[in-house]
């Protein structure tokens, strides 16, 4: 069986690919995360799995959802996905896509984890390093988490910068038994 | 709650001392799903091939599978814990297990952790487990020989330090008797030996150290056991565990021997886990790459020059040469030789020793077939002395093959055909041996010497034997200087000879066997 962001990959670049000829790449972006959200509705979820509803009518259902905050493209991946019985993989479509257009704007997202708020200048310092250190353009999302009991803890994609204190214990830990 | 052996205040405190604070980067995925021991990754963009990975729990895996959006990763040990959504991370380590004299006299598992029972082991160093073999300037040719103790061996496919000799044969045959036989001889002789066990039962692994244990075996040897109860990951390394183990005397000018029983075992532990990561199954099942594992493990058992020493232990060791001797053991089924494992390892090793049912069952033990066992190196290895004295027996018992076949069909045979028919026989029978019995190098020229001189032709088939232990017990009371002299030149001149041709024809006079 094959997993699911690798049927998702060839949807997605072709939409990004179509995307950045129309130069309307947040465009698309609100369209599917508006088509990802509408699929996983729980009601919808289970129309669209029901064995008995026939594909126009579930076409039908989520072109009115929609309404004409869609364009033709959009309405035409609908149908195109429907017919490929590949609706359920839409919000997997739209991570990928989300992902191929930071790529392609050099922009990447950062989890900074930190026990308590921290002020503003030690954030702008500290996106600045990751910056650096990335050679890109970070887009900092401060989660406070008391459980790390201090310093901080960076997520960049899969890279985890671990520099709190309860990392630290956990490696202490793990020396004194090893 | 008990107090374990790492709580001592002294060991703490220097943890605590060397312990290093600095923050770490690393990468780290998520569990998408666990399957008889695979697990798979989304997410460890940096993960390289043969890499560690840490799971929660304190449990390790090994990434085998890189691909496009997951990881598959084989997890050593148990993987109960383990659930879909757990974080885990690169560690940046290649498996390493510790190696060095201390591991000595005791039985540990595919990680080198003891499962004896006997506490920890302080070890000073670790290595990797996947090295590659010497290359060509570092090598030389195998010229020193291992002594086996088997008359058979020794005298028709010598073995020699640093070569891989297979044993092969079907179940109940009597191979890993020959491999134990081979370590207890190896006493005194400056050989350290790893027995690694593969998918055996842990009482038949619980045997062979006992056994190991009453010769006074264990003193030099390291027995590395992954049992059939154990993962199949655990059974597939073992033997580069061992290896490493072994590579490491070998690195320092030392000899060492390693005994893999059995790799057809570890063939099938890798093959549960290609078929487990959707790697696509070839012949028999098994995945493409099964004889690269056996021929990659079988490659570092190797003779290496001085130079290599010197320069692998920064010119400590020096005028030196160091061996890794390799005895891997095959089984076949119903003696088809002609399955994938077993000429995959025929075409790997330096020759083979091929056991038969039908000997072992005519009581003819150790049930070496000599006609199509053979040593391809170890002949430019081989005791000077037992050179000169063995040729006669692989050809006399080729021929006793060719006349039996033949005697079959005919009532009447004439003298000279009877005389080769009844020598044949004897040599058959004199080339049995007990079990845990290894023969000295005096003891086997001896007896190969009254045998190529006509002494034994004139005792009756079943005497042979006796006569033979009767005989080794006269030359040790009555001879000893001369048999010291063999054991220390490992030679015979025609002084020699002549004085333990006259010894022999005292001994028949006595007529005391």
């Amino acid at each position: 069986m094959a997993e699911i962001s690798t049927i998702a990959r060839p949807y997605a670049v072709a939409i990004f690919n179509l995307a950045k000829e129309e130069k309307a790449l947040s465009k698309w972006l609100d369209m599917l995360s508006l088509m990802s959200r509408i699929v996983e509705n729980e009601d919808i979820n289970s129309f669209i799995h029901d064995s008995k509803v026939l594909d126009a009518d579930r076409e039908k259902l989520i072109l009115n959802i929609c309404g004409d905050k869609i364009d033709s493209g959009g309405k035409n991946l609908i149908k195109l996905l429907i017919e490929y019985k590949r609706l359920l993989i839409l919000s997997e479509i739209t991570l990928l896509f989300e992902e191929l257009k930071d790529k392609d704007e050099g922009v990447i997202e950062a989890e900074i984890i930190m026990a308590d708020q921290p002020d503003k200048k030690m954030v702008e310092n500290l996106l600045q390093s990751l910056e650096k250190r990335f050679n890109k353009k970070i887009e900092g999302k401060v989660v406070i988490d008391k459980s790390i009991v201090g310093g901080t803890k960076i997520i960049v994609g899969d890279t985890v910068i671990d520099a709190s204190v309860r990392g630290q214990l956990d490696n202490l830990a793990y020396t004194l038994k090893a | 709650m008990q107090l374990s052996t790492s709580e001592i205040s002294e060991l703490i405190k220097t943890r605590i001392k060397d312990f290093s604070t600095s923050s770490e980067a690393r990468t780290q995925g998520t569990v998408v799903s666990v399957t008889d021991g695979i697990v798979r990754i989304h997410g460890l963009s940096n993960v390289m091939s043969g890499e560690m990975i840490e799971f929660p729990g304190n449990t390790f895996g090994l990434a085998l599978n890189l691909e496009r959006d997951s990881v598959g990763v084989v997890v050593l040990g148990d993987y109960e814990h383990i659930t879909e959504g757990d974080v885990c991370k690169c560690t940046g380590k290649i498996l390493e297990v510790p190696v060095g004299p201390e591991l000595l006299g005791r039985v540990v598992d595919a990680l080198g952790v003891p499962i004896d029972g006997k506490g920890p082991i302080k070890t000073k160093s670790t290595d990797k487990l996947e090295k590659v073999a010497p290359g060509v300037i570092d090598r030389q040719s195998v010229s020193q020989p291992v002594q086996t103790g088997l008359k058979s061996v020794d005298s028709m496919v010598p073995i020699g330090r640093g070569q891989r000799e297979l044993i092969i044969g079907d179940r109940q045959t009597g191979k890993t008797a020959v491999a134990v036989d081979t370590i207890i001889n190896q006493k005194g002789q400056d050989m350290k030996c790893v027995y690694v066990a593969i998918g055996q039962k842990a009482s038949t692994i619980m045997n062979v150290v006992k056994k190991l244990e009453e010769h006074g075996a264990m003193e030099y040897t390291t027995v590395v056991s992954a049992s059939a109860s154990d993962s199949a990951a655990l059974q597939f390394l073992a033997p580069y565990a061992g290896c490493t183990m072994g590579e490491y005397y070998r690195d320092r000018g030392e000899d060492a021997l390693i005994v893999y029983d059995d790799l057809t075992k570890q063939a099938i532990a890798y093959r549960q886990i290609s078929l487990l990561l959707r790697r696509p199954p070839g012949r028999e099942a098994y995945p493409g790459d099964v004889f690269y594992i056996h021929s990659r493990l079988l490659e570092r058992a190797a003779r290496v020059n001085a130079k290599y020493v010197e320069k692998f232990t920064k010119g400590k060791v020096k005028d030196k040469t160091g061996s890794l001797t390799a005895l891997p053991v095959i089984e076949t089924a119903a003696g088809d030789v002609s399955a994938f494992v077993p000429t995959n390892v025929i075409s790997i090793t330096d020759g083979q020793i091929f056991l038969e049912s039908d000997l072992f069952n005519a009581g003819i033990r150790p049930a070496i077939n000599a006609g199509i066992s053979v040593s391809r190196v170890g002949g430019a290895a081989q005791t000077k002395v037992i050179k000169k004295l063995g040729g006669g027996v692989r050809l006399a018992l080729a021929q006793y093959r060719e006349l039996a076949a033949f005697a079959q069909f005919a009532s009447d045979l004439d003298e000279a055909t009877r005389k080769q028919l009844d020598r044949g026989l004897m040599f058959t029978e004199l080339m049995k041996q007990a079990q845990y019995a290894p023969l000295t190098v005096s003891n086997m020229a001896v007896t190969l010497l009254a045998a190529n001189n006509g002494y034994l032709d004139d005792v009756p088939t079943e005497k042979v034997l006796s006569f033979e232990s009767a005989l080794h017990g006269f030359m040790s009371s009555k001879y000893k200087s001369v048999m010291d002299d063999i054991e220390k030149k490992l030679a015979l001149d025609e002084d020699g000879e002549k004085k333990i041709i006259k010894a022999i024809e005292d001994f028949k006079a006595t007529n005391t066997y």
